[in-house]
């Protein structure tokens, strides 16, 4: 079934609305048309938390909620969703929810605009989690930003809900959400709108189709990039199709070989799925960005928008990746390796869409992943660096290298590569292997990092790796 | 029923349970009466350049677009300088990247804003200096610079048994206050405007919206309830989107709203000074300062707006705590094309304060002393060495006893002792510690604006009271704090007062809510405004009651004269019916203080607050990443009126300290473009950065030797400067590198680049 109105339930009714304005964001909506104010914006790039909403979708006959960045999620994508505002927090007597209750008792707000979307980032750790560890709180809220509090209070406020009552007014009403989302859980989105398509296909073969007869299409995943040229650059986006709506592209799967993640698979789940096989990715994919980012943005998308500071690619060049694009007819296997062309251009052709990501499993090999930037939360790297290295008896068998931040797109350090290959890890060897990445890379300097800086850290970090692997430690301020 | 504590006590926040349920209104959130419109600015793509034309016709034909706004429009005073002009508020002459030069108003912010996109402006470029440096070659100045002197510096200097010269500099920091810059305005009859606007300082915003009109200022009010966060970004900067927001309204005759994009504000608006610093100093064999040189440059920016006052507090805290016999301080205020810069928590006092913590610990460093036992060596003392570079005594010295506490309960020795251990066997990860104490003056250096009012009402006859003054609450917890001072002074539970939104209609000609004074003033207005209701009940009581004590306890909603007890309520409606007046004005204005600006000497503050922390920080050697691991604070309230408001102030202050000196970088292309203007490009603490272990006290035996009330100091702006250690951790740890041999060389903020730097010059000494 398809349909040019979007359902989603709020406050316990199915809201409908008919032909909705593909490049509106959910924030315009709530605050504009909703006229709920408690909602704010503060940023409108997905940078500080302020306008956190939590979103609850179906799984598993179970309600998953998820806090996301209303400034750059785009209105149509609600469709057959929950919307959980902060006025909504409060139950129907007018008592305060617990995370609200702990905020106000542990002093967690000052000034107070950034409190609702702390509330909301806090609300879905306390649906998600039972037991509150420092690590849990701190990623929760580690995409909200407070300029007042110095955070202390509002990390108190998070721990004392350990102790309280889990039972809220949205467990309780349960059973009705789940009844009403299943009820709205049933049909793909068409929108046109002036000159503004938009579209939600819920299978890849309805994707197959749309995208042929929309070849300049734009694609849309966690809209953490895309939205922003809408936000920011406040253009046009005439033609959008979804990829989240596709709940066939949402998986991972394994076959000893290699682990093969869909295109609309949340940042968030590969990152609990992947820290057995490669610990280190899990590690960079938790400063990807906030729970926010993770909960909606994927590999796919950070793929296809290439960019040269995008954290998971030099960890998928490093593991030697393969992309699994798709058209109206053929499937394509392309080695992650030549899919970069120059700066944020790829080779994906038009009338192409990414369907999967395979990443290798090497048993045998050591893993090891850093990311330097100013700031430890959610923040854009400086440079991240992935090393994959087979080591047999102190002797490099394999080697592969990849750095971002460090060229136009993301990229093997082949030169550097080659001094390691068949050599056992000693003091020369490493410098050889650092004076190598001079020919590997020409780094530009920007508002992150000055071109040296990055040039003498990527060495270090090649230094670091090497010195873990040889004395079985890690060299960490952030452990 | 158990008894309310009203004061000196945690409470929450009186806003508390409305910021955790969305239902506290900022400006944006102020419902829109019909026909509001949405505004829009359009500002310079160049730092300095004549404005030969700008070309609006795809402006105006843009979808949505009501009305455009030029220089033009604007028929008084087209600037929105505070002091001196030079903020016009649509300039001829371009004097920065981002400056405004025309406003749209449509139908919605997002039509508004993709309209001002369309214009065409043909510049002619002029040659911009965007750097301090640049500014000293050209002697490009805001304002003249000035030189102050106390003793012999020279000769102190030459006398001394050591010396040492250096440079160092401290940077620009973004505001970032969470709401943005926001304006809402609604024409009024008799071309009257309502004006909503999120600023620290609204008399001020009536007086340049006026001016810039030509009204009077009767027909201006404007209108303050809350904002979302101020740290000085809305003392003035706030009032060039006011002005231009009714410029609009006026234009349009209908309401109008602007909110500024998260860009466009960092964009448009000043920032902290950052500050460059040459010195030599003289010092004997102890460390004890004899004699200080120094220089000291800020970068202003575009224009003077409140430069002046800013370096007058960098120059008044060059001493920070210590006593300074001999010195000659000579402050250059830099004009560069780049936004002008402005108030920011601490007003130049934390970048004076960091000079001299520097020079401090270079010479500790130098002499290869611990840097805490060079500190404390040169601290005022209370008796002799008691008479700061300015000629005021201190009276109120506290310093050795908070400095000797936090050192001993933070186990400093031990720990520096543990430090260097951990130094010796760990290559690449290196930890170091420090501690730095805080001395800061409170009041308004510009003498006139120590002076606040208050206007109270208590209402019949359920005896609730209404409370206005200047304060704005901000996120400081003024609000809070003077319906508690209010509800203990009359003996009301606190649910009974309501402190409401600042209007300038109702409390006029106040000073800005900024240089930490806001509650000291206000509060002791609407408790001036009390004293005089009480005075009218009494008199009342007397009368009628042939009663001669004036005396009475208001307590637990009872008022207990000499002979004769009622229930608050029911003398309040028993005063009512026998016409006795229930409402009254309050004033304050501080005493004591004055200050001599051209000869540099007198009192300008009525008292100083003190405070001093402990930081531990750990540093990766490979990277320049760091951390704090630990910090222990401890900071002088004097009685606080609610001890969990000022230690929120005192952490979060820490932790913006932190952020100031760490990881926080405001950079501008060579041509003057700002290239850190959002949330991915500027970074601002997060979670992660807030210290692993944060020990936070209050000075318990704090008590404020001034009539302030309650005895309290204030803790806006000084627990800021407790983050200084912090950077001078950083240091200690580069230092452990070249195992404590030479001082390392590094500038403020220490990035994880300016760190590694840091440390590759220090291993090019080894």
């Amino acid at each position: 079934m398809t349909s040019n109105f979007i359902s989603f339930i709020h406050r316990d009714r199915i809201v409908e609305i008919k032909n909705p304005d593909p490049n509106e964001t959910l924030l315009n909506y709530i605050r504009t048309k909703l006229k709920k104010t408690g909602t704010k914006e503060g940023c409108a790039e997905g940078g500080c938390g302020a306008c956190t909403v939590v979103l609850g979708e179906l799984k598993n006959n179970d309600i998953n909620y998820k806090a996301i960045n209303s400034c750059i999620t785009l209105l149509p994508t609600l469709e057959g969703k929950q919307l959980i505002l902060i006025e909504d927090l409060i139950s129907k007597d007018g008592g305060l929810h617990p995370v609200q209750e702990a905020m106000v008792k542990c002093h967690g707000s000052q000034c107070g605009f950034c409190t609702p979307g702390f509330v909301m980032a806090l609300f879905s750790m306390f649906k998600k989690y039972s037991n509150f560890k420092d690590d849990i709180i701190k990623d929760s809220i580690a995409g909200n930003l407070c300029r007042c509090t110095g955070y202390k209070p509002i990390i108190k406020a998070a721990k004392s809900l350990q102790n309280q009552n889990k039972i809220d007014h949205f467990s309780k009403n349960l059973k009705n959400i789940i009844k009403l989302l299943k009820k709205i859980d049933n049909k793909s989105i068409e929108i046109y709108k002036n000159e503004k398509k938009y579209f939600a296909p819920r299978y890849v073969q309805e994707l197959k189709k749309i995208i042929k007869k929309n070849i300049n299409t734009n694609f849309l995943s966690g809209g953490t990039d895309l939205s922003l040229n809408i936000t920011k650059e406040r253009k046009d986006i005439n033609s959008i199709v979804y990829m989240n709506s596709i709940s066939e592209l949402n998986y991972i799967k394994n076959n000893n070989k290699y682990i093969e993640i869909g295109a609309s698979t949340p940042l968030v789940d590969l990152e609990h799925y992947i820290q057995k096989y490669y610990p280190d990715f899990t590690k960079i994919l938790k400063r990807y960005g906030s729970p926010q980012i993770r909960n909606v943005g994927t590999v796919a998308g950070n793929i296809a928008t290439a960019s040269p500071i995008g954290d998971c690619l030099p960890l998928l060049l490093s593991l030697n990746a393969q992309v699994i694009l798709q058209d109206a007819k053929k499937t394509k296997v392309l080695f992650l390796d030549s899919f970069f062309i120059n700066y944020r251009k790829t080779k994906i052709n038009k009338g192409q869409f990414i369907h999967s990501i395979r990443i290798p499993l090497f048993e045998k090999n050591t893993f090891k992943a850093y990311k330097v930037s100013k700031r430890f939360d959610d923040d854009i790297s400086s440079i991240c660096a992935a090393f994959n290295l087979e080591i047999i008896n102190n002797k490099i068998e394999s080697v592969r290298i990849a750095y971002g931040g460090m060229a136009e797109t993301p990229k093997r350090a082949i030169f550097c590569e080659k001094v390691l290959l068949k050599s056992s890890i000693n003091e020369d060897i490493v410098n050889k292997a650092k004076e190598a990445l001079e020919k590997d890379f020409k780094p530009i300097s920007d508002m992150r990092a000055s071109g040296l800086y990055r040039m003498e850290v990527a060495k270090n970090l090649l230094e670091k790796c090497c010195v873990e692997i040889k004395e079985k430690k890690t060299i960490s301020i952030y452990v | 029923m158990k008894k309310e504590n009203l004061i000196n006590e945690k409470r929450p926040h009186e806003s508390g349970i409305k910021h955790v349920s969305g239902k506290a209104f900022y400006i944006d959130d102020i419902s829109e009466p019909a026909g509001t419109l949405h505004g829009a600015i359009g500002w310079s793509k160049k730092a300095h350049a004549i404005i030969k034309k700008i070309n609006l016709n795809e402006v105006i034909k843009s979808e949505g677009v009501i009305a455009v706004v030029t220089s033009k429009d604007i028929k008084g005073r087209n600037d929105v300088g505070p002091v001196y002009d030079g903020d016009p508020i649509f300039p001829k002459k371009a004097e920065y990247y981002g400056q405004p030069l025309f406003a749209v108003a449509a139908k919605t912010t997002e039509l508004a804003r993709k309209a001002v996109l369309k214009v065409k402006i043909s510049y002619k470029s002029l040659k911009p200096i965007t750097t301090i440096e640049a500014a000293l070659k050209k002697k490009s100045f805001v304002l003249k610079e000035k030189i102050i002197k106390k003793g012999e510096a020279f000769k102190a200097i030459n006398n001394s048994a050591h010396q040492l010269q250096g440079n160092f500099t401290t940077g620009s920091q973004e505001h970032f206050a969470l709401e943005g810059q926001t304006a809402f305005v609604i024409p009024q009859e008799d071309n009257d405007f309502k004006v909503f606007s999120s600023t620290q300082h609204p008399s001020e915003t009536q007086q340049i919206i006026a001016k810039m009109l030509n009204q009077k200022n009767n027909t201006i009010t404007v209108e303050t309830r809350r904002i979302g966060g101020g740290f000085g970004g809305k003392e003035t900067q706030s009032f060039i989107f006011a002005a231009i927001c009714t410029l609009l309204a006026k234009k349009t005759k209908q309401p109008v709203k602007l909110k500024m994009d998260r860009d466009d504000d960092i964009i448009i608006t000043g920032k902290r000074h950052d500050f460059y610093s040459e010195y030599t100093v003289g010092f004997d064999e102890l460390g004890v300062i004899k004699g200080l040189k120094l220089k000291l440059a800020s970068r202003c920016g575009s224009s003077p707006d409140l430069s002046g006052a800013i370096n007058e507090r960098a120059l008044l805290h060059i001493d920070n705590a210590y006593y300074l016999e001999n010195i000659i301080v000579e402050n250059y205020l830099c004009k560069t094309n780049t936004a002008s810069n402005t108030a920011f928590r601490g007003f130049g006092g934390n970048q004076g304060m960091m000079a001299i913590e520097n020079i401090i610990d270079n010479i500790a460093n130098s002499l290869k002393k611990d840097p805490a036992e060079i500190r404390r060596r040169n601290f005022y003392q209370k008796k002799k060495k008691n008479i700061t570079h300015y000629n005021m005594k201190v009276e109120d010295n506290v310093i050795q006893e908070i400095f000797d506490k936090i050192l001993k309960s933070s186990n400093y020795k031990s720990r520096k002792l543990g430090i260097k251990k951990f130094n010796q066997k760990n290559k690449y990860i290196k930890k170091g510690i420090a501690i730095t104490p805080v001395k800061f003056g409170i009041s308004f250096t510009t003498w006139h604006l120590n002076q606040a009012g208050a206007l109270v009402h208590i209402y019949c006859d359920d005896g609730s009271v209404n409370v206005n003054t200047g304060a704005i609450e901000m996120g400081q917890g003024t609000y809070t704090k003077i319906a508690q001072l209010v509800a203990n002074e009359l003996g009301l539970p606190f649910s009974k007062i309501k402190v409401s939104a600042t209007r300038t209609d109702k409390v006029p000609n106040t000073s800005a809510s900024a240089a930490s004074s806001t509650t000291d003033l206000n509060g002791a207005a609407a408790l001036n405004a009390i004293s005089k209701i009480k005075i009218n009940l009494a008199e009342y009581v007397k009368r009628k009651y042939k009663i001669k004590d004036s005396e009475a306890i208001y307590k637990n909603e009872i008022v207990k004269f000499k002979g004769k007890t009622f229930k608050f309520n029911s003398l309040i409606k028993e005063a009512y019916l026998n016409r006795v007046s229930l409402s009254s004005s309050g004033f304050y204005a501080t005493p004591k203080i004055h200050f001599d600006k051209k000869n540099f000497t007198g009192r300008p503050f009525l008292y100083f607050a003190y405070g001093a922390a402990v930081s531990e920080v750990m540093i990766d050697t490979l990277t320049g990443e760091n951390k704090i691991a630990q910090a222990d604070i401890l900071h002088d309230a004097g009685k606080a009126i609610n001890p969990a408001i000022e230690l929120g102030q005192i952490e979060g202050g820490f932790v913006q300290g932190a952020g100031w000196l760490t990881m926080e970088e405001v950079k501008w292309k060579l041509n003057g473009q700002l290239t850190t203007h959002s949330p991915s490009t500027y970074k601002i603490p997060a979670v992660s950065d807030m210290p692993e272990k944060f020990n936070v006290e209050i000075f318990k035996k704090g008590k404020n030797i001034e009539n302030v009330i309650n005895k309290s100091k204030t803790t806006g702006e000084p627990p800021l400067m407790n983050a200084m250690s912090v950077f001078f951790a950083i240091k200690n740890a580069i230092a452990s590198i070249a195992n404590y041999n030479f001082t390392p060389e590094l500038n403020a903020p220490a990035t994880p680049e300016r760190i590694l730097m840091s440390i590759n010059k220090l291993k090019r000494k080894i």
